[in-house]
């Protein structure tokens, strides 16, 4: 599989401000370390599920990938090409036509003065790629109904809050594609629908990706959702990946700690048998905020297994299996 | 972030999701009592402004006063007569038309200034907006009749005070509109502005950058449009306060006694001592006049605000 | 509907004599702990009424907890708040019967509802950041409801303040924060410290997880788990996440469009549905401990609940639709393993499960 999306090291901190000290001196009091070095890849056509709960850096992650928020260190390469200094520059329209994003609110996407039809049209305007008001009508009409909003014509004319959650968000994603996209980063695109809509949309998702080949950088905390869509899933922590590899791999023989833990906690709904005792490794506190981030690895404080050397020692990815990838000491030693 | 959380269920008509749009904001703000009092009131008065000759002939002066000075109300003047035989009926009404173009044109410069800069600052930020406040906050603070009264005087020297007049209004009073444009916008902008700052963090906003919108598309197309119903409810307040404005000014001497408005009334009635001399009915009716213009703009600026403010909550 | 028996278990009344406070006066101390019979629930609203629950019953007994699963829109809040008397201003119970410990609620006046409000029923909600009064500290929250209802001292009550924290696993210092020097999860602790503060007999949580990590949410299960154990509390969680159900509850109540589908041992309902909605809902859950990695499709939207349809509620998205659904609702069946169903396809309670249809 070709490779479409690399990022190396990458890095995203924000400053802290400090006091009148600070500000005289011209430094910030501290950074907040919210993408603290990682290196990832999605090839063409793949769904990458990105891991982890609040505060782990996986949002900020996306927003870098379509250049919403800038890195502060690292590379973005696409398609074979460096990205990351693409600031202000024409280059950076044909970027965005190839990378999207669907956000994670649909009542919020919308602009609640802007018909449907304005805003999976606006793309179009905005980068002059319509070639006549027919060609722009059609456009529209067709990614409306790919993400299976029929009639289109109908829904074009609609405001948002005629619409239904699942509805919007059927709206949004159409917006992501009009412009023919190769890679979308989705952030929990369906945390905030019920559970049948959710489906609908995931299944949408996946359609596309086999009709289409479009890629995925698909964000989630929910670790049983990233279990049915994706390909591979890296589960990050605190601004870096612990693990990564292929979803079969990562959710069935987990080799870091923190992976191990929140598989074990991720709720099923098969009842446990009767008698069973549900083998859950309940992590005591939660996250720390990205402004002190412990030293060694930045998982010790709250990890079962941390031994001497986790206190000090920051552990680098490490191969565990065809693909799999996992940063412990406990994995290096084997 | 922490994961969000799903709607609660349960509400009445969770489920259905009714077509069509609500009622005009225009409508609903005249369902509302304090909305058609207000509407009501204003009609009445732009009737009055825009056909005083048909209802009370044409303005009288000096020269065309036949009735007798400072009279009382009476049959043949029902709201009696000023110094110079003038029937205040006639006075007042064709007084209408000044204050409220006044009012109207100020508020138009006002809104314009205030919502222009309160947009950019809010939406561009950086050092624009830190300039650009730091300026609004001066003339927020100096007071505003000190300012307008000096600035009068300087623009009145520029300007001049020939007889060219503009939709029937003399130069010398489009120097009031624009004293009250320049005290006055501030306060806008610094609405407009916040406003923008939290629009500004909105989720389609960042949609819109995603797909590759430029800053001017994004004021446009998106802050513009959610910015307008605050800005129709402001500029009604400014509204009521610009013919405050106007009328101390003309009450300090600053107006054009060849044309009058309202406070043009009260400052003649001032000046031949119509309140010693009880002659309330001088400047009894242009004070009214005065509190029901201002009136209806605030109950009509409540109105609008309740109409517009639970539709931001109602998202769901 | 069926009336479930009227009289508590032994194992019921053990853990009911557990109790800090004496029973109501009114009450009745063999009766169960919750029966909730025909429950009826309005909404006015401009455009019509809304027949938000429609003929909802079931049973609680003491230390049980019991799940209420459904899309939203079926009434499971709705349901839960009736209880209490928590309605808005537009909704009323039409009619019904809520007996604790055999006193009905459903005609209680407000003011005879203080007796029983947050002293034998209280609740927890999603979003704790919304509910929690944000400029009050902590402690003073938790000792609020103790001072007021219970007519505690304030010293006593700061005391028993402290104690809950401790219980709920927060560190007693901690109570002089404000909620916004709380992380979420502390919170939400805070939350299930106020629901405790007058030792309730059972505590209503509508979503309580629902805005957590997962982690988090572990832990806050966990918690509620210990609580029931060590204060013989009940627990009537409501959400629309099946599997959170699944591993604390031992009883759910599976809701559609204002009525109860299925209702039974959650392991009797999750591992055998009878009911089509039952067993579409858990084949589209994902499932982290499941082989293959699928998820089915319900087609469809719940009915709008001004005009119900006149059959079963499920009818129009039910693949396995008989020409009676559409014009007969379903009445209930109770079978021999503990588990209500109302579907046309179970006439009888000698019926067999009906296997899902594709």
């Amino acid at each position: 599989m070709s490779e479409l999306l690399r990022l190396e090291g990458l890095q995203v901190y924000f400053p802290v401000r400090g006091g009148a000290f600070d500000a005289l001196a011209r430094r910030p009091r501290g950074y907040v370390r919210a993408v603290d070095g990682i290196d990832l890849t999605i090839g063409k056509g793949e769904i990458l599920g990105l891991v982890g709960e609040s505060g782990s850096g996986k949002t900020t992650t996306g927003r870098v990938v379509v250049k919403l928020t800038k890195q502060t260190g690292g590379r973005v390469i696409f398609d074979g090409q460096d990205v990351s200094s693409l600031w202000g520059t024409k280059a950076l329209r044909t970027y965005r036509r190839r990378v999207q994003l669907i956000f994670q609110d649909p009542y919020e996407t919308l602009n609640p003065k802007h018909t449907i039809g304005e805003f999976v049209g606006e793309p179009l305007d905005v980068n002059g790629i319509a070639t006549s008001r027919q060609d722009r009508e059609e456009r529209i009409h067709a990614a409306l109904e790919t993400a299976g909003l029929r009639p289109a014509a109908d829904f074009a004319a609609r405001y948002p809050h005629e619409l239904s959650g699942g509805q919007r968000q059927r709206v949004v994603i159409a917006g992501a594609l009009v412009m023919d996209p190769e890679l979308v980063v989705a952030d929990e695109p369906v945390s905030m629908l019920d559970v049948s809509i959710r489906t609908e949309l995931l299944h949408l998702m996946l359609d596309l990706r086999n009709e289409r080949g479009l890629a995925y950088l698909f964000i989630t905390h929910d670790l049983a959702v990233a279990w049915v869509l994706a390909d591979r899933i890296a589960v990050m922590y605190l601004g870096r990946i612990l693990e990564i590899g292929p979803a079969e791999q990562v959710i069935r023989h987990p080799r870091n700690p923190y992976t191990q833990a929140l598989v074990s906690v991720s709720p099923s709904p098969e009842p446990p048998a009767e008698g069973e005792e549900l083998k859950r490794t309940i992590l005591v506190g939660e996250t720390p905020d990205a402004a002190h981030v412990p030293a060694g690895c930045r998982f010790h404080p709250r990890c079962p297994l941390a031994f001497d050397r986790c206190r000090v020692d920051e552990p680098p990815l490490v191969e565990v299996g065809e693909g799999h990838q996992a940063a412990c000491w406990l994995v290096e030693q084997g | 972030m922490t994961a969000p959380a799903v709607p609660a269920d349960g509400g009445p008509g969770a489920v259905a999701r009714p077509a069509g749009r609500k009622p005009s904001v225009l409508r609903q703000v005249l369902a509302r009592p304090d909305g058609m009092a207000g509407f009501v009131i204003l009609v009445v008065f732009t009737v009055l402004a825009l056909v005083p000759t048909l209802l009370v002939g044409p303005l009288q002066t000096a020269v065309t006063a036949t009735g007798p000075r400072l009279a009382p109300p009476s049959i043949g003047y029902p709201l009696g007569t000023d110094e110079l035989g003038r029937s205040i009926l006639n006075l007042t009404v064709h007084a209408t038309r000044v204050s409220m173009v006044i009012g109207f044109l100020a508020t138009i410069v006002t809104v314009l200034i205030g919502a222009v800069l309160g947009i950019m600052s809010g939406f561009v930020g950086g050092r624009f907006d830190a300039v650009t406040m730091r300026i609004a906050d001066f003339f927020l603070v100096i007071p505003t009749f000190v300012l307008a009264i000096i600035l009068t005087a300087i623009i009145r020297d520029v300007v001049g005070t020939g007889s060219t007049e503009i939709l029937g209004i003399r130069l010398s009073l489009i120097t009031i509109v624009i004293v009250i444009g320049i005290t006055s916008w501030s306060s806008t902008a610094r609405i407009i502005r916040s406003q923008t700052l939290s629009l500004k963090e909105r989720a389609f906003v960042d949609r819109a950058r995603v797909i590759g919108a430029g800053g001017g598309h994004i004021m446009r197309r998106h802050v513009l449009p959610n910015v307008t119903n605050l800005i129709v409810a402001n500029a009604v307040l400014v509204f009521a306060g610009a013919i405050l404005t106007e009328t101390t000014l003309a009450f300090v001497g600053l107006g054009d006694p060849f044309q009058p408005s309202w406070g043009q009334i009260l400052d003649a009635a001032r000046q031949v001592g119509a309140p010693s001399l009880g002659a309330w009915w001088y400047f009894v009716p242009a004070g009214v006049c005065i509190v029901l213009v201002v009136f209806a703009f605030t109950l009509l600026g409540n109105a609008l605000d309740a109409v517009l403010n639970p539709k931001l909550q109602a998202r769901r | 509907m069926t009336t479930p028996d009227g009289v508590a278990s032994a194992a019921a009344l053990a853990v009911r004599d557990r109790r800090r406070w004496p029973l109501p006066k009114l009450a009745d101390p063999t009766a169960p702990l919750l029966v909730v019979e025909d429950l009826a629930v309005r909404f006015r609203i401009p455009s019509g009424t809304v027949k938000a629950v429609d003929g909802v019953s079931f049973r609680m007994d003491d230390g049980e907890a019991l799940g209420i699963v459904g899309e939203s829109g079926c009434g499971k809040t709705t349901t839960a708040l009736s209880l209490v008397h928590l309605l808005p201003a537009n909704g009323t119970i039409k009619s019904g019967r809520v007996a604790l410990f055999g006193i009905d609620l459903v005609p209680k006046t407000e003011q005879q509802m203080a007796r029983y409000r947050w002293r034998e029923i209280s609740l927890v909600f999603q979003g704790a950041m919304n509910a929690l009064n944000p400029v009050r500290r902590i402690r003073d929250l938790i000792a609020e409801p103790i001072e007021v209802r219970l007519g505690q001292s304030q010293d006593a009550a700061r005391q028993r303040a402290g104690e809950l924290l401790e219980l709920v696993g927060i560190p007693a210092q901690r109570g002089t924060a404000y909620p916004h020097e709380l992380s979420g999860g502390m919170r939400q602790r805070a939350m299930i410290a106020i629901a405790l503060a007058c030792d309730p007999a059972i505590v209503i949580g509508d979503e309580p997880t629902t805005a957590l990590d997962v982690m988090v949410q572990a832990q806050i299960l966990q918690l509620l788990e210990r609580l029931r154990r060590d204060l013989g509390l009940s627990l009537i969680l409501i959400t629309h996440d099946l599997s959170v159900i699944a591993e604390t509850c031992d009883r759910v109540m599976v809701m559609y469009a204002g009525r109860v589908a299925e209702e039974g041992p959650v392991r009797r309902v999750f591992m055998a549905p009878r009911h089509p909605y039952t067993q579409k809902l858990l084949s589209a859950f994902p499932n982290i401990r499941a082989d293959r990695r699928t998820l089915e499709v319900i087609p469809g939207m719940p009915p709008d609940l001004r005009t119900p349809p006149p059959g079963c509620r499920f009818a129009p998205r039910c693949p396995a639709a008989l020409p009676v659904c559409v014009e007969i609702a379903p009445s209930e069946v109770r079978f021999a393993d503990g588990v209500r169903v109302a579907c046309h396809l179970y006439p009888a309670s000698d019926v067999a499960p009906v296997e899902p249809q594709p």
